[in-house]
């Protein structure tokens, strides 16, 4: 593959971005004279949609409409592989394979799509999807740190970061220290000279704490740090983490992002170096997206924008339902005044979210009663699609956690997890009151 | 990918420089421990390029052979000069011969230099106390002439910083933080 000879003016198609090219390398100059600078993308057309609302963009961003047949919306291109011309062997040779098309786990046209939808979303140059959140969790963190890097994290993790982080990057010669996401002067102390990554939630599970990111992007910024936030909970519907310094967001897109229950998947967003970098660790780790995953994924974020309105809209009701009923402790949703991080909330987050935690007089045992009474809300983990999902997080996300650890965490006995779906709030509200109306005699078990 | 390096994302960070000069600055550091003997430790300090911190997980071993009072455990200070020199020359040849697309099959260089030790002992001498020339020879194989390999070679020593450092007058900038240790507090 000699680029002396495959710098011809021989027509090639270009199978991939048409706005990136190679180099023309010239033999009697240095480093500066080399002409290629990063852009956004990998595009899969020449037109970007730019400047305009999420619920526009949520539609038609990276949904291209296919040349040969004039198909409306991105086709499944279920492919392994692809023909190669003298461009794509040139873009091995030069390592611009990332704007070609070569093979599935390098990059596929479904995977472009549904990339190009979600970086517009969140306001970056740059997408990778993954074949779950922690594929892109743990691609991400492995990409920003070096061996005897450290990270300095939130202690209220979800139970599989928090895995990855006290499991994980010990076998790799790297480390964590867990800090209270809201005490900025504890995060602020717990970076050391060779600390390369902060990771905070946007907003924690299951207490839906709201974390400031204005004040981690500071702190970041003045360590010279990379900021990294898991905005799974909020989606870029409700904040975009961008927008305050956060360097890559990452999601579990098989929440509120695909909303359907019905794939798993994972995404990271950010400037086009770094994610240019994460790409080519998840081309070593491996935990590419699917092209018929892909397709359900942009699919199911045409409606992202208007299902977080009905998401936010239903669970507030049923939150405030929740906050007057005698057999509830306490009600935990930010959008409620009485919620420690409502002020923050409003200023950071657009709108609300489904999910909202509460406290059941009885503690865990009358909270297994509520939810096995519960009609309509299926008893299952996972959240953020649209059907309504309900889970304890005493015998689920945090069952690795003594009931005292889970009590310092603030996850008091009686905790009940709701992701409110897109029904009609008065069918989940009656759901509820029947499903507490029968609730055996209190036994309190887990006080 | 030529030489095993992404000539575009050679290009991508030579033009992100252009934009963003700070991106250029690169700060390092290294922590030496005296052993025993002739023997130091070296560990490299968390490094910053641009502005960014790099973890820099490394440590190495110095000592002197037996000849020069060590016990010939590691190699000795003279002899990581010379790597550096020879290490920085092969990142600048490999990186201007990537950009040029040359592919290399074979790349080695021999370093060598000659030291009087008159200096280091302090006896009147007229040798100088470092050395007085290093001698490298490129040993190359690849898909280009002599006549270039040759151009190659006296761009990537303009351009390697080690190589100038050595080349060039370079302020060493030195201090001690002593404490004296007492025949009364042992």
């Amino acid at each position: 593959m000699g680029h002396t000879s495959s710098d011809t003016r021989q027509i090639v198609p270009i199978r991939g971005d048409k706005g990136a090219a190679g180099i023309r390398p010239d033999r009697q100059a240095w480093l500066n004279s080399l002409t290629r600078s990063r852009k956004a993308g990998p595009h899969l057309s020449d037109h970007q949609f730019t400047g305009m609302a999420d619920q526009t963009l949520a539609v038609h961003a990276g949904s291209g409409n296919e040349a040969v047949t004039g198909c409306v919306g991105t086709p499944i291109y279920q492919s392994t592989t692809f023909l190669l011309n003298e461009d794509q062997y040139r873009s091995v040779g030069q390592g611009y394979a990332r704007d070609r098309f070569i093979y599935t786990r390098y990059g596929n046209p479904s995977q472009w799509s549904v990339q190009e939808k979600l970086a517009a979303l969140e306001g970056a140059e740059s997408a990778v999807v993954f074949s779950s959140g922690m594929a892109a969790i743990s691609t991400t963190l492995l990409t920003l740190l070096d061996p005897g890097g450290h990270v300095v994290a939130s202690n209220e993790l979800y139970g599989g970061t928090y895995n990855f982080l006290n499991l994980e990057l010990p076998n790799v010669g790297m480390s964590a220290t867990l800090v209270d996401p809201r005490d900025y002067g504890a995060i602020e102390a717990a970076i050391r000279p060779n600390t390369q990554v902060l990771y905070f939630e946007t907003i924690t599970n299951p207490l839906l704490k709201v974390v400031d990111l204005r004040r981690l992007g500071d702190i970041a910024e003045r360590h010279g740090v990379r900021l990294v936030v898991d905005a799974t909970f909020s989606t870029p519907i409700v904040t975009k983490p961008l927008e305050y310094g956060v360097d890559i967001v990452v999601h579990s897109a098989t929440k509120y992002l695909n909303g359907h229950s019905d794939l798993v998947a994972g995404v990271a967003a950010g400037s086009r170096k770094l994610i240019d970098q994460v790409w080519a660790r998840m081309l070593n780790f491996g935990g590419c997206l699917d092209p018929h995953a892909c397709f359900l994924l942009e699919r199911g974020l045409k409606t992202l924008a208007v299902r977080m309105r009905a998401h936010a809209e239903t669970a507030l009701a049923v939150a405030t339902h929740l906050e007057a009923h005698p057999q509830v402790r306490r009600v935990f949703h930010p959008m409620l005044e009485t919620h420690p991080d409502h002020a923050l909330a409003n200023e950071l987050m657009r709108c609300g979210t489904g999910n909202v935690t509460f406290e059941v007089e009885g503690g865990d045992t009358a909270a297994l009663d509520l939810v096995g009474n519960m009609t309509l809300a299926r008893s299952a983990t996972s959240l953020g699609g649209v059907e309504s999902l309900v889970s304890l997080p005493f015998n689920s996300s945090h069952s690795s956690f003594t009931a005292s650890q889970r009590a310092e965490m603030g996850i008091m006995p009686g905790c009940v997890r709701l992701s409110v779906g897109i029904e009609d709030p008065a069918d989940l509200i009656a759901d509820l009151d029947q499903a507490f109306d029968q609730i055996r005699p209190v036994r309190e078990a887990n006080a | 990918m030529n030489n095993n390096i992404s000539v575009c994302a050679l290009s991508e960070f030579v033009n992100e420089v252009k934009a963003s000069p700070e991106e250029a600055e690169a700060s390092y550091g290294v922590r030496l421990a005296w052993q025993s003997g002739a023997r130091s430790s070296a560990e490299a300090s968390s490094m910053k390029i641009g502005p960014h911190t790099v973890s820099r997980n490394f440590s190495w071993s110095i000592d002197e052979p037996r000849q020069l009072l060590g016990s010939n455990h590691a190699p000795n200070p003279q002899e990581y000069l010379l790597s550096g020199f020879g290490a920085c020359m092969m990142m600048a040849f490999v990186s201007g011969a990537t950009a040029k697309g040359i592919q290399l099959e074979h790349l080695s260089i021999n370093v060598e230099g000659d030291l009087d030790l008159h200096g280091f002992l302090g006896m009147e001498s007229n040798a100088p106390v470092g050395f007085s020339a290093i001698r490298y020879r490129i040993d190359v194989r690849g898909d280009a002439s002599p006549e270039t390999f040759e151009a190659l070679r006296k761009q990537a020593e303009s351009h390697s910083p080690n190589a100038m450092t050595l080349a060039n007058p370079v302020e060493l900038l030195g201090k001690i933080n002593a404490e004296e240790v007492r025949d009364s507090d042992t």
